[in-house]
């Protein structure tokens, strides 16, 4: 089966309602809020950023939309779990919640879990070998 | 208080919604018309919500959290069925269902913020 088929229209959606609703968060805190918590609104806005980069990647066929996703999707990985410690171990430094602060808590773990998925999805979904 | 008859009518809306996607996700290979169904009550629900918060507003009532992030919350909710729509519609199979089944429960976390910053 096709990568963007079938269970990968799934993970596309997903990831399209993270991208929207991270981009539409960090948009309205740094527009409004972004001298109490500069570190968490740019955290934010970067996710959205790597969501919303993720989203495009993983409804497109072809070897580079499977590279970029690939990338997206480990940047994230990284990101969920180096920020959710963080947040965990310096929780002073985030006076206002980012989607990866606490392992994505906030927004039921998905954002934890999602890369797991995403990264599982496309290693199983390799693009044709060329010849 | 936040859980209101609003709040419980959409919960309701949402969860049904769900449940209509995933059967449909189960027994049928295609884009049933039961859950694009779904997402139309999921729609409508969210502008019979948003006239009545526009309404409400109008008549006096104020809000606990910031007002445009309230609206915010309203436009970006309203643009995720169709979004889920087109992108269900585009794959006939059977996991077009639960793409539109993924509406529901988003549109219900954001019903909940959306009572949070109306009522507090």
């Amino acid at each position: 089966m096709k990568r963007n088929q079938g269970l990968g229209r799934i993970l596309v959606m997903v990831y399209a309602v993270f991208a929207l609703s991270a981009f539409a968060r960090s948009l309205f805190q740094i527009l409004t809020d972004f001298s109490s918590a500069p570190l968490a609104y740019l955290l934010s806005a970067f996710a959205a950023a790597v969501y919303i980069v993720a989203t495009f990647s993983l409804a497109r066929s072809g070897r580079t939309a499977w590279h970029v996703s690939l990338v997206a999707v480990l940047i994230e990985l990284v990101g969920v779990l180096g920020v959710g410690l963080w947040t965990v171990l310096d929780p002073g430094l985030f006076a206002e919640e980012t989607v990866w602060g606490h392992f994505g808590a906030g927004y039921g773990y998905v954002p934890a879990v999602l890369p797991v998925i995403g990264l599982a999805w496309l290693l199983t979904h390799r693009p044709a070998p060329t010849r | 208080m936040i859980l209101d008859g609003w709040f419980w009518a959409g919960t309701v809306i949402c969860a049904l919604s769900l449940i209509i996607c995933v059967v449909m996700t189960v027994i049928r290979t295609f884009p049933d018309d039961a859950s694009i169904l779904s997402l139309v009550a999921v729609e409508l629900f969210l502008v019979v919500y948003g006239i009545s918060a526009a309404v409400r507003t109008a008549g006096g009532e104020t809000m606990s959290g910031p007002v445009w992030e309230f609206w915010g919350y309203v436009a970006t909710a309203l643009i995720i069925a169709p979004i889920a729509f087109f992108w269900a519609v585009t794959d006939k199979t059977r996991w077009s269902n639960l793409v539109m089944g993924a509406v529901g429960p988003t549109v219900f976390v954001m019903l909940h913020r959306m009572q949070v910053l109306f009522l507090g």
